[in-house]
């Protein structure tokens, strides 16, 4: 005798975890990471430790406060903070000793302000790391200029001397790349090239983005789309000249902000359409935006679009199972325009 | 007046329907003007100045501006008393009136003196409009210095002027930061308000809460607050 189960939706369950994706997440940022540590050293490591602390720490003492008891808390602990936490601090300068409060405020507000304050994980409006970075970088804009440092190995092609300053980017958008002595190999391997920890050896964050495809954490198209339409956009701004594409895409946070921070769940549109058209966006906004205001804005660009991301999901809505596409709708009604056309003459005869 | 009534409208101006708090007016200088706590304090005091007097005089006049063209007349009377505040300011302030800038001529369209003008000053007697015009102002003052203690500390490591520490986050005088300290502070103040509110609800009408059934009951209902002010 056959037995029927009955019971409620939903029906089909993946063992896939929030706190399952934060660790994948976790171990596709572990190249860049230590990539950083390689370059930049002691400053580095004090810089992403203080972060990730900060911003774990804001999660526990605000669910302590709110009498949520310790253990429930370790449980339903999804190393979400942990992810917002590393990001931020690989989004920083490596900053001086004596600046330690930087990453701690900013882990702080990144964690505290924009996502518990909103609901906790799933909740947050923008996305936590980026706005812990523009927050670092608007209220301590003094200090996160002067926490620029050279990194530990020379250029490989020129043999010049390291220099230090923000991303090659800037220098890019005011004068060219030949002015400071650093190859398009040398932007991918991020060596002689300064900038933030976690942004500028491009072939650590490659490898994180491969592992997070493998994983099928993000979709490959998205991350691709946004780059290469900042590059394309870059070109045609600087009139067609084909020898900026790389330095544009390699240069500055571009890899980072499009692999880790674009592809949030959170802050993307939840549908494919919306996310080719919030995608292109990004690409056109950030590349705008770099030549209006000749500093490395991928931040800013990511947050901008973070906000117009429920207007996106409200108005581009995916095809429903066994509607009708929109193509084939219109087709279908000038067909139907064209027949009644004829039988009207038809009928006028 | 009796006493009861003076009581409501300060609660009603200073907590209830504070201006900047619940009622979200006059955002504009309170975002602009919160950078140092002198400029909040100075700011609050001037609106309270114009508030009291654009509100006798209009209470004075309710019965013969007539209600076609009441906004414009309103708008009349306070432009002739901000015209004298700055006069004033000018003359004896100087350095206030030199960091209020473009704002104070713009109370002129303020809409908090507004707000009042139409809501309270043009349906009730003088001495209780020129209350009102005090405690609508004195709440708006206060809320003020609040916003702008708290910029003015973690955004120049100052307050009032001293200099406390070498410390800033200059992400607090910024205008992102104007609009997240009063975000917070709209957040905290109406989230302690109802609290208070309803724990002064519940010691009001105890016996309906705890006595399950019975005559108490509709005793308690019969008490219900009849103070409820006219006018909004």
């Amino acid at each position: 005798m056959e037995t029927v189960i009955i019971s409620d939706t939903p029906h089909l369950r993946k063992k896939r975890t929030t706190k399952g994706i934060m660790l994948d997440v976790l171990i596709a940022l572990i190249p860049a990471t230590v990539a950083g540590l390689v370059y930049f050293g002691g400053r580095a490591a004090v810089t992403l430790i203080l972060s990730v602390f900060s911003s774990v720490a804001t999660e526990f003492v605000w669910l302590l406060c709110k009498k949520t008891d310790f253990k429930t808390i370790l449980k339903q602990f999804d190393y979400t903070s942990a992810v917002t936490g590393l990001l931020l601090g690989l989004t920083m300068p490596p900053l001086e000793y004596s600046l330690w409060y930087i990453p701690v405020l900013s882990g702080i507000f990144a964690v505290g302000a924009v996502k518990m304050l909103f609901g906790g994980t799933g909740k947050n409006i923008v996305n936590p790391a980026i706005a812990g970075r523009v927050f670092a970088f608007i209220a301590f804009s003094g200090s996160m200029v002067s926490g620029w440092i050279s990194p530990a190995f020379g250029s490989l092609s020129s043999g010049n001397e390291v220099y230090a300053g923000a991303t090659p980017l800037t220098d890019l958008l005011g004068g060219g790349l030949q002015a400071v002595g650093v190859s398009n190999l040398d932007l991918f391997l991020g060596t002689g090239v300064p900038g933030c920890i976690g942004e500028t050896c491009k072939i650590a964050l490659i490898a994180g983005g491969i592992y997070l495809v493998a994983r099928k954490v993000i979709k490959f198209q998205y991350p691709l789309i946004y780059i290469a339409v900042t590059g394309l956009v870059s070109v045609f701004m600087s009139g067609t000249d084909w020898n900026v594409f790389l330095p544009s895409v390699l240069g500055g946070g571009l890899i980072l902000g499009a692999v880790f921070m674009a592809t949030d769940y959170v802050t993307s549109p939840n549908n494919k359409p919306a996310s080719y058209v919030y995608f292109v966006l990004l690409g056109v906004v950030t590349a705008l935006l770099r030549y209006g205001t000749k500093i490395e804005v991928v931040s800013f660009a990511i947050l901008l679009m973070n906000l117009i991301v429920p207007l996106l999901n409200a108005y581009i809505r995916p095809r429903p199972f066994g509607a009708t596409p929109v193509i084939k709708m219109i087709k279908d009604k000038i067909e139907a325009k064209k027949a009644s056309a004829v039988k009207k003459e038809a009928d006028g005869k | 007046m009796k006493a009861e009534r003076i009581k409501s409208i300060g609660i009603d101006g200073l907590l209830k329907n504070n201006p900047t708090f619940r009622l979200v007016l006059g955002t504009c200088p309170t975002l602009a003007l919160t950078t140092a706590a002198t400029n909040g304090i100075g700011m609050g005091l001037a609106v309270t100045f114009i508030l009291i007097c654009s509100n006798v005089i209009i209470s004075l006049l309710r019965k013969i501006i007539p209600g076609e063209v009441r906004i414009p007349a309103f708008v009349m009377i306070i432009a002739t008393f901000v015209t004298l505040v700055r006069m004033l300011l000018d003359k004896f302030i100087p350095d206030l009136y030199e960091s209020m800038g473009v704002y104070l001529p713009l109370i002129v369209v303020n809409c908090i003196i507004l707000g009042r003008a139409e809501s309270f000053a043009s349906k009730n007697p003088v001495a209780d409009s020129a209350l009102d015009g005090l405690f609508t102002g004195l709440g708006f003052t206060w809320a003020m210095t609040a916003i702008s203690i708290i910029r003015e500390v973690l955004g120049a490591g100052q307050l009032f002027g001293i200099t406390l520490w070498d410390f800033r986050i200059e992400f607090f005088t910024s205008s992102a930061g104007a609009f997240f300290v009063y975000g917070l502070c709209i957040a905290l103040f109406n989230g302690a308000y109802t609290k208070i509110e309803s724990k002064m609800r519940r010691k009001r009408f105890r016996s309906l809460y705890e006595a399950p059934l019975g005559e108490e009951t509709l005793q308690a209902v019969a008490e219900q607050d009849t103070s409820v002010k006219e006018g909004r």
